[in-house]
Parts: structure tokens; C-alpha cells; sequence
């Protein structure tokens, strides 16, 4: 579900996989199926990339970004689904003078097609395609780094995504994802790019994404554990210049290991349809952005309609 | 599959298509080479800055025009018109026959670059830039507003009084323009009837390459180039022979020395003080009003920026001290806490036209500055009002003298009165801006702004309205940032139109006015 949402917030140093998952998972809703989930998601850094230098600043100190994630998702046909997401960030640190933002950032909406499913005995191969389109809801300060909510650009991403999964026990799936990235308005008429720019646009540049996932059920069934290590590059994009403020056009690089868990009701029947997710990410390295600890929870409940 | 397939295909053309959409952004002021509105044919007779006047320097007369030498001259240049490759033509285009324009850039272009705070080493101290040692860490120079504006007005200045001392041999020597003598020479820009021994091109490359040069020491290769197309641009524009650009050289070698030995003696060496000079001048502060600013960066930068650039020397104010802004309110008094109050209510609730007014004038580190920021508007105006380039010259020479005597009035009271920020007075106040590392009575970009305005109404009467309501704007942004008072801003844009009243007394007699 939110995959887009994912990007953006990895790229000004934080990292949301609990939600963001359900964009990039093999998880499909049946026909006239909804979805509705919560999710929140704290990340914090007290050190953070200068370019590929590691530095911490006394003058952020620990840096806290806080996401909480309404969605929804709904099954068009069995094996197209839609899902629409809009974040609540709100951003602090507790070092220097400047001060935090809040509010809504993006509203995402994706459609997820399930082009492959093919089982082989208790073996099932699946194959999916997504296309997702995010756009700033507020009027925010993209130019604000590391404290803004967001990039402020339109965002389109392609991706497609490949699981296999043995005796409806262990899986495992890779995705790839394209970001595509527009232009941010600022507001300020000139900025330095490795040269000047007379202009209140930035270009922020696009990225690639990858992901692989090994997980598993248990708990007969009713658990579902998964452990993740994530890419997303920059294709271009300049460095923070030395003790400088980020700006949208960095060239932003992260990898991150994670692990999520996702427990669902089904066999109490006064709760069936309902889940509670949980999650951790820890960045491993990075360019142009915080090193985030990020801890996850979230609610969800499926109904059909 | 095959849906796959078209899903890949729409998406592609998806992408395809927004990205059509986005803009082409501008890395420099995009403009073509114009009609001048006058060619000021006297302005050879115009009042120097740092010249006595334009025959200071002595210039020999150029060969004849029909002297087998100067015809040598005329067909070199007419083979190296023909023909030209795609990036000369493209440096062609791109100079312009107001090439100011283009040095004025490049000078906003590296302040920008070293606009960078040197950071704390590991144990916590900081190790500031020298000139002694240039490659740092950290580089030099810090090219803070105090810096800029005294690299602008070297570098205006000195273009001034080089085009004074071209446009005198211009019309004492009266060789007309290669391409008036030999039709068969393309020219590239606007015809006028500008004489071309010596070059104005060749003295512009020339002083703004050697000004920059000194004041940018890590980037001699860069400007040696840039020097070298703007001169080349000057022959494949058929602009000038090589003669022209010889004398046009000559003039600018002689004024860049006279500039940079003034540079040399004007305190600004002094201007970054050791520790122990900084705390006393912070004592005297406190001993004479009962308060001192205090730097709040972790960890604590021991000295903050330049504490003595108030006694940098001045060009048209005589004595700094008949420009310093009253006493400020004490910190607690009744006119303070309704300033303070101010800024808590935006920093509590802000406009998003005001946080826009903010970013717009924030100009801090890692920008142009705000000396560059009005740098950038003049040369708008000056192509706007198609200025030739003796003229821009002069516009840029006032504007930056009269935004570093800003800059030496407002840095002489910010450390006399050693005012502390809203983040030391106010508990626990927060800010969209950086506060900057000096006192912050008054405010300098309400200093420079208003000093920059006040120039910019007496060469641009037209434009008066517009440009003292943007110093208005800018002087505002500083409390809508959460980094000033707004007896900063009121104070140090009073300042600034009394520093920018010697600066136009001194224009006015300039004889360019005549």
C-alpha cells in the first residue's frame, strides 16, 4: 500500500515499512474486498550522511520524524486492486533552534495488478505489476530539509513484483521499482547546484528501487513474519555541501534491513477481517540523509463490501 | 503478459509525457545582446573612484586604420569570424555585448559556492579559513555577506574606473569599429557608433578576472578560462582586433593594481579577531548597556563573524560612527517585550505568505547573500533599461559601495551594542531561519536592503516604489523568520538610506549626470 509513501519518507531520512508494504507485497484483495488501515511509524537519527560522510550535528541532535498513515484499498476485480494513502508527518529535534513541521504530505493512489498466479502442487508463483501516483495535498515547504514533510513533488512509480512461495509456509519475493521524480517549487528565486539556479524549482531527481523479502507463517497460519533488506538510489542529485542544509536536489541513497510482523484474527470469528501489523527498520548506509531507527505499528481491518 | 505488457507501455508513455512538462532552469539571466539606450560619449570625463581620472593611466595611440598592421589585423579577424563551431557561437551568445552582466554572475555564482560556515573539528573547536593557507579545511574564502559585498564593490569599482579610462582613448583615438572599416567583417551584436581602441570587453575580462581572482584564491583556473572565452568571444563576435584587446588589457592590468593595493590596507585582514579581542569588545558591551549577545551553536563558535569589519575602511562615508543606529531597548523593557511578542505570534502561527517572505529574502549560508540578491535585481534593471556597459558598470559600482558601507555601518553597531538574538532572549523560541553568528542589532539584510534600494531609486526613478517596498519586504522577512526584532529591521533599513545618502551625493557629482 505504500510504496510511494515508503520513498519519500526514506529519501528525508526515515523509513516506513509497515504501510508501505502493501505496495510492494503479493498480497491481493479479492473482488468488492476494502481494506482500511492506521499505521504509524516513528524514525529517528542522531548522526546523518554529508554526501557519504557520516557526521552528527549537535545542532539537530536527535532528529524525529513521526508518520501516521491512513489507507485504503479496494478490490476492483479479484486481481486488480486500488489503494489510497495520505500521511500525517510531523518532524522535531532536539538540538539548535529550528523548528518542527506537521501536517498531511502526499496523497498516493496506486493500482496493483496481479498478472501471474500459478500453483504448482502446495508451490505458488505470483507476479505483479503496480503503477503509483503521489502528489503533495498541502501547500508545504519541500525546501525545509531535513524537517520538511516531504519532497513537494509529483512522484509516478513503476513496479513489479515476483514472489514465489513454498507449501503456503515460506516465501520469498524481490521487487523493482522505478520512481520517477518532477520538480519541487520553493521559495526561494535562487539556489546553488553544483552552480547557480535563478529559479524556484528544483529538480529532485528520480531513484530506483529494489527489495528482497524472505518471510514465513506461523501460528497456524494466523502470523505472518517477514525480514527485508531495501535500495533506493538517487540516479543523480548533488551532496550536501560541508555543515550546509540538505536541499530536495541531494542525490539521497539509502539501504535498510528490516523486519515486519502482521497478526490476523481469522479464527475469532467477533474479529475476523482485523490485523495488527508491527515493524523495525534500521538504515545500514546511506547518502544524504539521516541514519533512522524506525519503529512501526498499525491496525487494519477487511471486510467485503 | 500481454497486459503487463500495456501496462509497461502506458506507464512509460506516462512518464514520458510529465516529464515533457518540466521547466528548463535557468543557470544564468537569459538575454541578447541590445540597443544601448546612449553611449555616454563623455563618459571618458567622468569622476573616477579610485583613479584621479581616466588619464591616470596612459594608453599609446593605436596604428592607423589604412597601416598595412592594422589591415593585417582586420583580415585575421574577419577568417576568425567565418566559420564559427557551435560552442563559439554559443560564447558569443552568451556574453553579450554587456559582458558586466555575465562577471556580476560569475562573482554570485563563487560567493555562493564559498558561502559555507566552517564546521567544528571533532574536539569541538573551529579552525577558521586564512588566506595564508587557502585549501583549508576549511577553503578560503567564507564568503559571507561582509565578504560579498566588499568583493562586489572591488570588483564593480574596478570595472568602473577601467570603462572611465576605455571611454576616454575610445573618443580621443576615434578608431571605428572593425566591421565599420571592413564591411565584409560579421559582426554579432547591435551596430553602434562606439569607437573600439581599446576594447571595453578586453578591460572588463581583464579587472573582473584579476579582482576575483585575489578574492577567490582556490579558483584560478576557473576564471583564467572564463577570462579566456569572454576575450576570445570578443574576436569571433567581431567585436575587436587583436590591438583593441591588447590596450583594453593594458588598462585593466593597471586598474585591477590600484584596486587590489587598496584592498590590501582597508583593515579587512583585521576584521576576523582573536578570541581575546572578541571578549572584550563583548565586555565593553556589557559594561556600557547591561547585555551581551551570546552564540548558541553547539558547540559554541568562540568568536562570531567578523567583529571588526565595523573599521574596514569606507568609500563615501567619513566617519562610521555618524551612521550608528540609536540604542535599542533593553532586553525586558516594555518596548522589547512588544517586540518579542511579535515573534512569538509567528513562530506560533505564521502566514504562508509571510513564511514565503521568509525563504524568498532568507539569502544565508550557502546563497549569493543578500549583496547578491540586489546584485541580481540590478542586473535586470540594467538590461531592462539597456545600459551599456560603462553605464551597468557605474550602476554596480554605487549599488556595491554603498551595500558595503551598509554592511561596515550596520557590522560597527551590530558589535557595539553586542544585541543578544530572539533565541538567547526568548525561552525556548524556536525559528524557521538559522540564526546567523553576530549580535543582531540591527539587522544587516534591513542595512544592505535599504542602502541598495535607496541606490537603486536614484539610477532607476521608476522603479523607486518597487524597490523600496522590496527592502521593506526584506527587512520584514528577518521577524517573520524568528531571527530578528523588528527594531533590527526598522533601524537597520533607516541605516541603510543614511549610508546610501553619501553614496548618492557622491554619484550626483560624479559628472554622469550631466
Amino acid at each position: 500500500m505504500k510504496k510511494a509513501l515508503l520513498l519519500q519518507v526514506f529519501c528525508i531520512g526515515m523509513v516506513t515499512t509497515v504501510v508501505g508494504q502493501t505496495y510492494t507485497d503479493a498480497t491481493m484483495m479479492k473482488k468488492n474486498e476494502i481494506c482500511i488501515a492506521m499505521m504509524y511509524e516513528q524514525g529517528t537519527w542522531d548522526q546523518y550522511w554529508e554526501g557519504t560522510n557520516l557526521i552528527t550535528n549537535e545542532n539537530i541532535g536527535t532528529f524525529t520524524r513521526s508518520t501516521y498513515m491512513p489507507m485504503i484499498a479496494y478490490g476492483i476485480t479479484d486481481k486488480l486492486n486500488v489503494l489510497l494513502s495520505t500521511p500525517y508527518v510531523s518532524t522535531k529535534s532536539d538540538g539548535g533552534q529550528l523548528a518542527g513541521v506537521k501536517g498531511f504530505q502526499d496523497v498516493n493512489v496506486a493500482l496493483k495488478y496481479e498478472a501471474i498466479k500459478k500453483d504448482f502442487g502446495k508451490h505458488r508463483v505470483s507476479a505483479l505489476a503496480a503503477v503509483q501516483f503521489g502528489t503533495p495535498m498541502t501547500n508545504y515547504l519541500s525546501d525545509y530539509m531535513p524537517y520538511s514533510l516531504g519532497l513537494g513533488t509529483q512522484e509516478l512509480t513503476g513496479r513489479v513484483v515476483g514472489q514465489y512461495e513454498f507449501n503456503k509456509m515460506i516465501f520469498v519475493r524481490a521487487t523493482a521499482a522505478y520512481v520517477w521524480r518532477g520538480q519541487t517549487e520553493v521559495e526561494r528565486p535562487f539556489y546553488y547546484n553544483n552552480g547557480s539556479y535563478y529559479t524556484t524549482y528544483m529538480d529532485v531527481p528520480s531513484a530506483i528501487n529494489y527489495q528482497a523479502v524472505v518471510g514465513g507463517w506461523a501460528l497456524k497460519h494466523n502470523l505472518r513474519l517477514e525480514a527485508s533488506y531495501t535500495t533506493l538510489n538517487c540516479l543523480d542529485g548533488d551532496d550536501i555541501r560541508r555543515w550546509n542544509m540538505p536541499q530536495p536536489t541531494n542525490k539521497m541513497e539509502v539501504t535498510q534491513a528490516g523486519f515486519s510482523a502482521q497478526y490476523f484474527f481469522k479464527s475469532i470469528e467477533p474479529l475476523k477481517g482485523l490485523s495488527l501489523m508491527a515493524s523495525f527498520n534500521q538504515v545500514l548506509d546511506g547518502r544524504n540523509m539521516g541514519k533512522a531507527t524506525a519503529i512501526g505499528g498499525g491496525i487494519a481491518y477487511q471486510f467485503t463490501f | 503478459m500481454k497486459k503487463i505488457i500495456s501496462i509497461s507501455l502506458s506507464l512509460a508513455l506516462i512518464v514520458v509525457s510529465v516529464s515533457s512538462c518540466e521547466n528548463e532552469l535557468p543557470t544564468h539571466f537569459d538575454f541578447n545582446s541590445y540597443n544601448f539606450s546612449d553611449l555616454d560619449v563623455d563618459g571618458g570625463s567622468w569622476q573616477p573612484i579610485l583613479l584621479s581620472s581616466a588619464t591616470d593611466i596612459e594608453l599609446a595611440a593605436p596604428a592607423e586604420v589604412n597601416s598595412a598592421e592594422y589591415q593585417a589585423e582586420l583580415s585575421a579577424l574577419k577568417s576568425a569570424t567565418q566559420n564559427l563551431t557551435g560552442n563559439q557561437a554559443e560564447a558569443v551568445q552568451y556574453w553579450t555585448n554587456n559582458p558586466i552582466i555575465r562577471w556580476n554572475e560569475i562573482a554570485l555564482e563563487l560567493a555562493t559556492k564559498y558561502n559555507l560556515i566552517p564546521p567544528p573539528n571533532p574536539d569541538g573547536s573551529y579552525t577558521l579559513p586564512t588566506a595564508a593557507n587557502p585549501e583549508g579545511p576549511p577553503p578560503f574564502p567564507f564568503a559571507h555577506p561582509p565578504y560579498t559585498s566588499r568583493m562586489l564593490a572591488y570588483l564593480s569599482v574596478a570595472q568602473f574606473d577601467g570603462l572611465i579610462t576605455a571611454w576616454h582613448y575610445k573618443y580621443e583615438y576615434n578608431r571605428p569599429a572593425p566591421y565599420v572599416t571592413d564591411t565584409d567583417i560579421q559582426y554579432a551584436y547591435k551596430k553602434n557608433t562606439l569607437p573600439s581602441y581599446p576594447s571595453d570587453g578586453a578591460v572588463i575580462a581583464i579587472v573582473s578576472r584579476d579582482i576575483l581572482k585575489a578574492m577567490f584564491p582556490l579558483e584560478h583556473a576557473y576564471l583564467d578560462a572564463r577570462a579566456e572565452e569572454h576575450l576570445n568571444s570578443l574576436i569571433w563576435s567581431g567585436s575587436n582586433t587583436a590591438s583593441d584587446i591588447e590596450a583594453g588589457t593594458t588598462i585593466g592590468t593597471a586598474v585591477k593594481t590600484v584596486a587590489l593595493a587598496r584592498a590590501s590596507t582597508d583593515k579587512m585582514s583585521a576584521a576576523q579577531t582573536p578570541r581575546a579581542l572578541s571578549d572584550q569588545i563583548k565586555q565593553e558591551a556589557f559594561d556600557r548597556f547591561g547585555w551581551a549577545w551570546d552564540n548558541m551553536e553547539v558547540p559554541v563558535r568562540p568568536v562570531g563573524l567578523t567583529p571588526r569589519f565595523g573599521e574596514v575602511t569606507m568609500w563615501s562615508v567619513p566617519n562610521v560612527e555618524d551612521v550608528r543606529v540609536p540604542v535599542p531597548p533593553a532586553p525586558g523593557s516594555p518596548a522589547f517585550e512588544t517586540d518579542a511578542k511579535e515573534l512569538n505570534s509567528y513562530a506560533k502561527n505564521i502566514s504562508e505568505g509571510q513564511r514565503k517572505i521568509a525563504n524568498w529574502w532568507s539569502d544565508g549560508l550557502g546563497t549569493y547573500t543578500p549583496p547578491g540578491h540586489w546584485n541580481r535585481r540590478t542586473k535586470e534593471y540594467i538590461v531592462k533599461y539597456e545600459m551599456n556597459p560603462l553605464r551597468a558598470a557605474r550602476t554596480f559600482a554605487y549599488l556595491n559601495m554603498a551595500i558595503m558601507d551598509a554592511g561596515v555601518a550596520c557590522w560597527d553597531s551590530k558589535y557595539y551594542y553586542h544585541y543578544p538574538r530572539p533565541i538567547q532572549t526568548i525561552k525556548g523560541f524556536k525559528t524557521i531561519l538559522g540564526t546567523p553568528n553576530f549580535p543582531s542589532y540591527p539587522s544587516g539584510h534591513s542595512t544592505f536592503s535599504g542602502a541598495a534600494a535607496e541606490v537603486l531609486s536614484y539610477i532607476f526613478p521608476a522603479e523607486a516604489n518597487g524597490v523600496r517596498s522590496w527592502a521593506r519586504e526584506a527587512a520584514e522577512s528577518r521577524i517573520y523568520g524568528g531571527i530578528h526584532y523588528r527594531f533590527d529591521s526598522d533601524n537597520g533599513l533607516e541605516q541603510g538610506k543614511q549610508v546610501a545618502a553619501y553614496t548618492i551625493t557622491r554619484a550626483q557629482n560624479d559628472g554622469a549626470d550631466d
